[in-house]
């Protein structure tokens, strides 16, 4: 249905971060809890408005903005991410001098590009929206204003991510240039019917795939992820790790899963696709066992998750690539969480050896710390073990059985970084005593909310898979 | 449910989780009194619907799993109060990851269904990670990450095969299905066979473990404490036992013809390496580590025989060695409570110092070597039996494992028991106090019972063994026929339903898999 009432999820969050920017400005510097409030009611009201928009399938610019019910799913995790990353920010960002009133706002109008990107299928609205996202991004990651470290990384970033926006147009307007349209159905209508299926097409594509490969993070275009991870503010690094990714394998979904059923000769794009997950998952899993920082651990742990994400996409399974999502959300904000939890005025505990007797010292954090690091590892009866089985399982269906045994075999290896930061935590004697800060209750929020996802996936996937069915079910574009 | 109980109560929460593992043990006695010898479908099954695409909750037991599922609730309240003073610091921890393993075990025994059998199978490992990592020797980190890897390597290889053929069902019948008994009525190519049985195969070899694959486990259980090790060689072993024998082979006995002559040379390896090695081990632990390398190499040779006595007798002997096997690590870890050492050489003369330990060192010891009217003897004498039938060569071969076994064993004893006491730290070893009398009577109770009288156990077992058998030479399969009323489930479960819903050792053990999750 064509009505107006399609746009409200972008301008409910786009007008709270407007009104938290204005409180900013007329109000008192010194408590901005209430920021946070504010933009956490709206994250409320539209979580509430999208739930009640499912089924219903608004649409509007004729088409160019259109909340099916994947759209809806997706809106959802995303506003869920953002909901628990405020969480976890509240007090951190108190303790690490960084409480600056824009970075509610901020992450509001990255939220809101976000949402422009999953709700429409044109590139160049999908382009507006991710320039939202970065431009918010970029600031974003260098908010810890006097720390070199999270300077670089905004630098870093904004280098690189104009890069890849560039050679995000550029694909775009080739891939216009080959079939003179920019809304995905017709450009795989344009490249089904082969007229236009010059190189150009092929080129176009593979540049999208460039662009949207470095926000996800897929190797060869991961260069930015520790860097960025480590240097930006923890809890801009659990948003960073989920909500370009789910963003970016959200439009890859849109663009490549009919691509690949419609499209004849479309096995240059599939192989380009393969060699991409398979080189994800085995560097970014065996370059992580290398680190000793846990922020850097867990940026290669996401660039591989990226690599089995990947492969959910060249197995065109639209419900385990929501559902790995969904799961991978709880689980890699849950991580990073805890590691906030670990953490004091003006200091963060990140190196392994920080960790040691964690475990024991302070029992709460730890077990949940461990429950996420089981569930990243793949280890049942956690909803990261489900992910992983539909993602592999739905690959081995469409006969993709060596790209799996190359992912099970990476996920081997990535077991034993995980394990070695329960290791640390449990079974090595600490060194040295860590005193952290303990009052923090929205984090412990966000802390139980992440662990009741993550189980809640794990043993009851069931009631999220209807969900997600009745997402799939109507697909616009096929 | 433990967390809630704060931590400065240590005995409380020991003496609760005894309670709790011995009505565990209760229960499960059920299980065996109302078990009908006369059918080999699985009872007290247990079936719901949780996440559709044939991923459902079905469980139930038969005539092999029965003793397994025994077995383990049986030993579990002996391991508890064998751990009850050498565990002192996170005991709360240390309970709570016992009963997970405990839940992840009986799970993989009873479940029924493919995917669930993989998700016990791999959250069993937690448990075990944590027990070894945490109350484990000096080398526990090393040794825990071995294990892990290990099994994985194995388990994740078995997963994909799941995922295969969970897919040609599919495309062979048009509905989703992991439910094992579908997968027996299976036809499936043979070199397709050939795959899948060497993941599934990997998978349960690494646990056995058979000879190449075996490293993990001396490790494993030098570093890991005393209960650890009772789990790991008397219940934990026998998985991969048990996985060949539920999986592996009936679902593909085509390939299992093409590699028998391998598995076969395999175990024989892993019998004769494994008696070598425990022959010159100077720690007491390693050498009973070794010497499950062997005895597991001869369980596998009877299974691998593929007749009745075969495999009857390698069941059989799975209990045995989970009894005397664990009976040893008890007086292993009795000795090492006192003495703080495991090397042999600092023991000598501890029998009259201890002469009530020594009497029951010597039964656990005799019934591993497998003399007449101790368990032990019945077990090998029918593997042996069965191999014999099967293979001439591999049988004279396979006796080894009994000449060695007595060598080292026996030489182990008295260098640690007899003779003249060489260590002053000996003289101050007081005898076996009451709790330990307990734990280790019923064990020895349980040895001459099997050994004895082993009819009490084989009874129940001979219908399953021999459906099973027909399965693996396919020349009457039992299980398609029972599969046609599969939908309507015949009259003998519907009897069973009102009990099966207390008597199953699994819904027990469920609240304390919450713990986990507060």
């Amino acid at each position: 249905m064509n009505t107006i009432y399609a746009l409200s999820p972008v301008l409910i969050v786009v007008a709270g971060s407007l009104l938290v920017m204005l409180c900013e400005a007329f109000f008192k510097r010194e408590n901005r809890s209430y920021l946070a409030y504010i933009s956490l009611l709206f994250l409320i009201a539209n979580g509430a408005v999208c739930i009640q928009f499912w089924n219903k399938d608004y649409s509007y610019f004729d088409g160019n903005l259109s909340l099916s019910n994947l759209s809806l799913f997706f809106v959802i995790i995303l506003t869920v991410a953002t909901f628990l990353v405020i969480l976890i920010s509240m007090k951190y960002l108190a303790l690490q001098n960084a409480n600056y009133g824009e970075y509610y706002a901020l992450l509001l109008f990255a939220l809101s590009g976000m949402i422009i990107m999953v709700s429409t299928s044109d590139l160049i609205v999908i382009f507006l929206g991710l320039e939202v996202l970065s431009i918010s991004s970029y600031a974003l990651a260098g908010m810890r204003r006097e720390d070199e470290k999270s300077n670089e990384a905004a630098v870093k970033y904004f280098l690189l991510g104009s890069f890849a926006s560039a050679f995000l147009v550029f694909g775009i307007a080739m891939l216009y240039g080959a079939t003179q349209a920019t809304a995905i159905p017709s450009i795989i209508e344009g490249l089904r019917s082969g007229a236009s299926m010059g190189p150009v097409g092929l080129v176009g594509l593979g540049l999208v795939v460039v662009g949207f490969g470095f926000k996800v993070a897929v190797v060869p275009f991961h260069m930015w992820t520790p860097d960025v991870y480590q240097g930006a503010p923890t809890p801009i690094t659990a948003f960073f790790s989920v909500g370009p990714k789910v963003v970016g394998f959200a439009v890859l979904l849109r663009l490549f899963v009919p691509y690949f059923q419609d499209v004849l000769d479309s096995q240059v794009m599939h192989g380009l696709l393969w060699i991409i997950a398979a080189i994800t998952m085995i560097a970014g899993n065996l370059i992580a066992l290398r680190q000793t920082n846990v922020k850097r651990i867990l940026a290669y742990s996401s660039i591989a998750h990226a690599g089995y994400l990947m492969v959910a996409i060249l197995a065109q399974d639209i419900r385990s690539l929501v559902f790995y999502l969904t799961a991978y959300l709880f689980m890699n904000i849950g991580a990073f969480a805890a590691i906030i939890a670990l953490g004091k005025k003006d200091h963060e505990y990140l190196e392994l050896e920080d960790y040691k007797g964690i475990g024991f010292r302070y029992p709460w954090i730890g077990a949940t710390f461990a429950v996420f690091l089981i569930s990243l590892a793949g280890f049942p009866p956690t909803g990261g073990f489900l992910a992983k089985f539909y993602v592999f399982s739905a690959a081995v269906r469409e006969g993709l059985v060596s790209l799996v045994i190359i992912g099970v075999l990476a996920s081997l290896v990535s077991v034993f970084y995980y394990l070695r930061i329960i290791i640390f935590m449990y079974m090595k004697e600490p060194s040295y005593e860590i005193d952290i800060h303990m009052e923090n209750p929205a984090l412990f929020l966000a802390l139980f909310l992440c662990l009741y996802g993550i189980l809640q996936l794990g043993i009851f996937p069931g009631n999220i898979m209807v969900l997600i069915n009745q997402a799939v079910s109507y697909l616009p574009f096929l | 449910m433990f967390i809630f109980i704060s931590r400065d109560k240590e005995n409380l929460l020991r003496y609760l989780a005894l309670i709790i593992s011995i009505a565990t043990f209760i229960v499960s006695l059920f299980l065996y009194f109302n078990f009908n010898a006369l059918t080999p479908e699985p009872q007290f099954v247990e079936k719901g619907a949780w996440i559709g695409y044939g991923i459902n909750y079905h469980i139930g037991i038969d005539g092999i799993s029965l003793y397994l599922v025994l077995l383990t609730t049986f030993l579990m309240p002996i391991v508890i109060l064998s751990s009850w003073t050498y565990i002192q610091k996170r005991v709360k921890e240390y309970l709570i990851f016992m009963f997970m393993l405990q839940t992840g075990i009986i799970g993989v025994f009873v479940a029924l269904n493919l995917f669930l059998f993989y998700v016990f199978w791999e959250a069993m490992l937690i448990p075990m990670y944590f027990l070894i990592g945490i109350w484990g020797g000096k080398r526990k980190i090393y040794a825990t990450v071995k294990f892990v890897l290990f099994t994985m390597l194995g388990s994740l290889l078995m997963l994909v095969a799941i995922f295969y053929m969970y897919n040609l069902f599919y495309k062979a019948t048009g509905t989703y299905s992991l439910n094992i008994f579908d997968y027996y009525r299976m036809i499936l190519n043979p070199s397709v066979q050939v795959w899948l049985f060497l993941a599934f195969g990997l998978a349960f070899a690494i646990k056995v473990p058979m000879f190449p694959f075996h490293t993990w486990l001396p490790d494993a259980h030098v570093e890991a404490p005393t209960a650890g090790s009772v789990v790991l060689a008397a219940v934990l072993l026998k998985m991969g036992t048990y996985g060949f024998l539920r999986f592996a082979m009936p679902m593909f006995p085509d390939a299992l013809q093409k590699f028998l002559p391998v598995l076969g040379v395999l175990c024989l390896i892993g019998i004769i390496y494994g008696g070598l090695m425990a022959l010159i081990q100077k720690d007491v632990k390693s050498l009973v580590a070794y010497s499950s390398v062997s005895h597991m190499g001869l369980i596998m040779l009877a299974i691998f025989a593929l007749n009745l006595e075969g495999l009857e007798g390698g069941i059989y002997q799975m209990l045995n060695h989970g009894l005397s096997t664990g009976a040893l690590f008890l007086c292993v870890g009795i000795l090492y409570e006192r003495s703080h050492t495991r090397l042999i050489k600092d023991f000598g003369g501890v029998s009259k110092q201890m002469p009530v330990f020594s009497a029951f060192f010597l039964i656990c010891m005799l019934s591993s070597v497998g003399l007449p009217g101790l368990n032990g003897f019945v077990g090998e004498i029918l593997c042996l039996f069965g191999i014999f039938k099967a293979n001439k060569l591999l049988a004279i071969l396979g006796v080894t494992t009994v000449i060695l076994a007595a060598a080292y064993l026996l030489w182990m004893f008295q260098r640690v028991m007899q003779g003249p006491i060489t260590n002053d730290k000996v003289r101050s070893f007081k005898d076996l106090n009451l709790r330990e009398i307990v734990y280790l009577a019923p064990i020895v109770v349980m040895m001459f019972w099997m050994g004895i009288y082993p009819q009490t156990f084989l009874r129940k077992m001979d219908i399953s063994v021999s459906n099973l058998l027909n399965q693996v030479n396919r020349k009457e399969a039992i299980f398609t026929k029972a599969n046609k009323d599969y939908e309507n489930p015949p009259p003998y479960i519907l009897m069973e339903k009102e009990e099966s819903k207390d008597s199953l050792p699994i819904e027990d053990t469920e609240p304390k898999e919450d713990t986990e999750s507060q």
